[in-house]
């Protein structure tokens, strides 16, 4: 029970439950399942991406071009539209097609992060630059609405299984397996491990470039699908719409528990930081906080996390130093 | 003959500006080379300010913000009738409240400057907006108009001036004073730094405080140029400013960054965005070149880095 209490995803439960008690007084309707599948609904892109950049920060990597990446395949996928038969197949064609645009963006990346060893936020700040820009060019910031869009796709936009959005799913399928990655592969150890440190991971024959490649490129693949998730959810194409998005995503991970220096981090950590954006989110307009005020509040609430975070954290090697000492 | 990295860029932007001068009309025509003394100085100021923070190891993602929070600051107070001189002092003010609490957080409490200014950012965003309601503050007086679109003797535009001057204090500090050794100390090697004795703490809160000084002067400059304020105020500059500092020659994990770098890499940029315009490209293929050379320019150095260690290598080989 003492273990399960030091974990670093408890604190972050224990704040989003305050939260939610809060919430769930000041407003009736906060606490109806309907409220919380629109509030999961919503974030599902968040949480895709944010599960990506999990890996990446775990590696003590940073990535700034995952909303200019997702947009970029958001377009791709809408000019795909018109070539695409109306039939069930296109929807899996999309699923299949998506995915590969994002791994070749998320190649380029992990190449010029792994083999020509640029720091990873410089690249991930000119292929930013070089794919919004191009995206831009493209569509001339005009976006694409539904009446494009092929009705099997709507179809499978709307599809509700049990009554829960099939977009949940989608993100529980991608949390699932990016879990099972991390906790069970090699590639996945070898992630945490390097993250950990880099030193002695590599002297017992851990491919560092490969992990590097590995991260990047798996972010591309998830940045495919968050693609195919934000079109289905906002039914548009916009070539601006996920502007800023990035750090919001970075901000959910960090919220999460994982270290930017690396060797910590969850995917079920990431998703309660997701959670907690999200509930904030929902919460400040429940409670009907003025607009103007709700990112103050957001950020003195990430502000707060990140210190508390590390006050806590100083004070738990504080004591390992401790026992040291008196051993 | 070994030239270093800063001339080598020195060189670059001369380069850029000989081509453009070449194929882009217009280029060199007296209008032109004025409006890009106009344009240069808001991006210089906050890249400067960016600079001083990367030479530290961190980055400050607040930093447009700051000088958009420090512009409104200017605005109330010239909107409700108070002179030029207090405005100014305003808005520095407005800055350096702002710096200080990035300063606190970083250097006392000691999380990761890249963590701290992602949720001063949202903050500082929230803060103007409910200061402004989202809405844009204008109708400045004509003196204060002056400081971003006025001519120093007549000649040169008065923010390219401030501009200058405060890249010399900025490389005087960096290079001259101890507070400027101890900034690159600290960005090489934090701990054997505190053990040689230097208040670190102090140190970063300063590097904080000084950038959001300089965040505040670029304000002004915009906030004058633009006679109005709006909570976007030069957020386009934050990732092109990290852009210009790591282009410059700074070193992302800190340690190393010189002014005349950052001044030279400012001064591409704004060559090819200005010719790039001229030659009739669309605004958005700005943004791709400028990425494209980031990329192309931190690879030659890998490449050139990695020719020399083979070459040496092989001169060891010989004489052995």
């Amino acid at each position: 029970m003492k273990e399960l209490l030091k974990q670093k995803e408890i604190s972050i439960l224990a704040i989003i439950l305050l939260i939610g008690a809060v919430l769930s007084f000041v407003s009736p309707v906060f606490l109806t399942v309907g409220n919380f599948l629109d509030i999961i609904e919503g974030n599902v892109v968040l949480g895709i991406l944010a599960i990506g950049m999990t890996l990446i920060i775990i590696t003590s990597d940073i990535d700034v071009s995952v909303a200019a990446v997702t947009t970029a395949v958001a377009v791709s996928i809408g000019y795909l539209f018109t070539y695409l038969p109306d039939s069930w197949i296109s929807v899996l064609l999309l699923f299949l097609i998506a995915p590969v645009i994002g791994l070749v963006m998320g190649l380029v990346n992990g190449l010029l992060v792994s083999i020509i060893e640029i720091p990873a936020i410089v690249v991930t700040l000119g292929t930013l630059n070089i794919i919004a820009g191009i995206v831009l060019y493209i569509t001339n910031g005009n976006y694409i609405n539904s009446t494009s869009f092929p009705t099997s796709f709507m179809e499978f936009a709307n599809y509700e299984l049990l009554g829960i959005p099939i977009l949940i799913y989608l993100l529980a399928i991608v949390a699932i397996g990016t879990w099972y990655i991390l906790k069970h592969t090699l590639i996945g150890r070898s992630v945490l491990a390097i993250g950990g440190n880099t030193q002695s991971s590599v002297r017992v024959g851990i491919d560092y470039k490969k992990v590097k490649l590995f991260v990047f490129a798996y972010m591309g693949v998830l940045a495919g699908i968050a693609a195919i998730a934000q079109t289905a959810y906002t039914k548009a194409v916009d070539p601006n719409g996920m502007l800023g998005l990035e750090l919001t995503v970075i901000a959910a991970v960090v919220l999460g528990g994982a270290n930017i220096h690396g060797g910590r981090g969850s995917v079920h950590g990431t998703l309660l930081g997701v959670l907690l954006l999200a509930i904030m989110q929902n919460g400040m307009i429940l409670a009907r906080i003025d607009t103007y005020w709700q990112n103050v509040v957001t950020g003195a609430i990430i502000v707060i996390a990140v210190s508390y975070d590390h006050i806590s954290y100083k004070r738990s090697q504080d004591k390992l130093a401790k026992i040291e000492v008196e051993a | 003959m070994k030239l270093s990295k800063e001339s080598i860029l020195g060189l670059i932007a001369l380069g850029t500006f000989l081509l453009l001068a070449l194929i882009a009309p217009g280029f060199l025509s007296s209008n032109n080379i004025t409006s890009m003394m106009f344009q240069l100085p808001e991006f210089g100021l906050i890249a400067l300010a960016m600079m001083v923070v990367i030479v530290t190891g961190g980055i400050d993602l607040s930093i447009t913000y700051i000088a958009a929070l420090s512009g409104v600051g200017a605005a109330l107070m010239l909107t409700n009738g108070y002179g030029i001189l207090p405005a100014i002092i305003v808005a520095i003010f407005f800055a350096l409240a702002c710096g200080a609490f990035n300063g606190f957080v970083i250097s006392k409490i000691g999380v990761s400057p890249i963590l701290v200014t992602l949720g001063t950012m949202v903050l500082f965003e929230g803060i103007i907006l409910a200061i402004t309601k989202g809405n844009s503050i204008s109708g400045f007086s004509d003196g204060y108009s002056l400081i971003g679109n006025g001519y120093y003797l007549g000649l040169v535009p008065l923010s390219i001036v401030i501009f200058v001057l405060f890249a010399i204090i900025t490389a005087i500090l960096l290079s001259k004073t101890s507070w400027g050794r101890s900034v690159y100390m600290y960005g090489s090697n934090e701990t054997a730094t505190l053990f040689s004795g230097v208040k670190n703490s102090r140190v970063l809160m300063k590097v904080y405080l000084y950038a959001s000084l300089l965040a505040a002067i670029s304000a002004i400059i915009m906030t004058s140029r633009y006679n109005s304020v709006k909570v976007d105020l030069g957020s386009s500059y934050l990732l092109q400013s990290v852009a210009a500092a790591v282009l410059g020659g700074t070193n992302i994990h800190g340690g190393y960054g010189k002014v005349i770098g950052t001044v030279y890499a400012v001064m591409i940029f704004q060559f090819i965005r200005n010719g790039l315009n001229l030659l009739g490209f669309h605004s958005s293929l700005v943004d791709v070149v400028i990425g494209a050379i980031l990329i192309l320019v931190l690879a030659m150095n890998f490449f050139s880095d990695k020719f020399k260690k083979v070459a040496e290598t092989r001169k060891a080989e010989k004489a052995a």
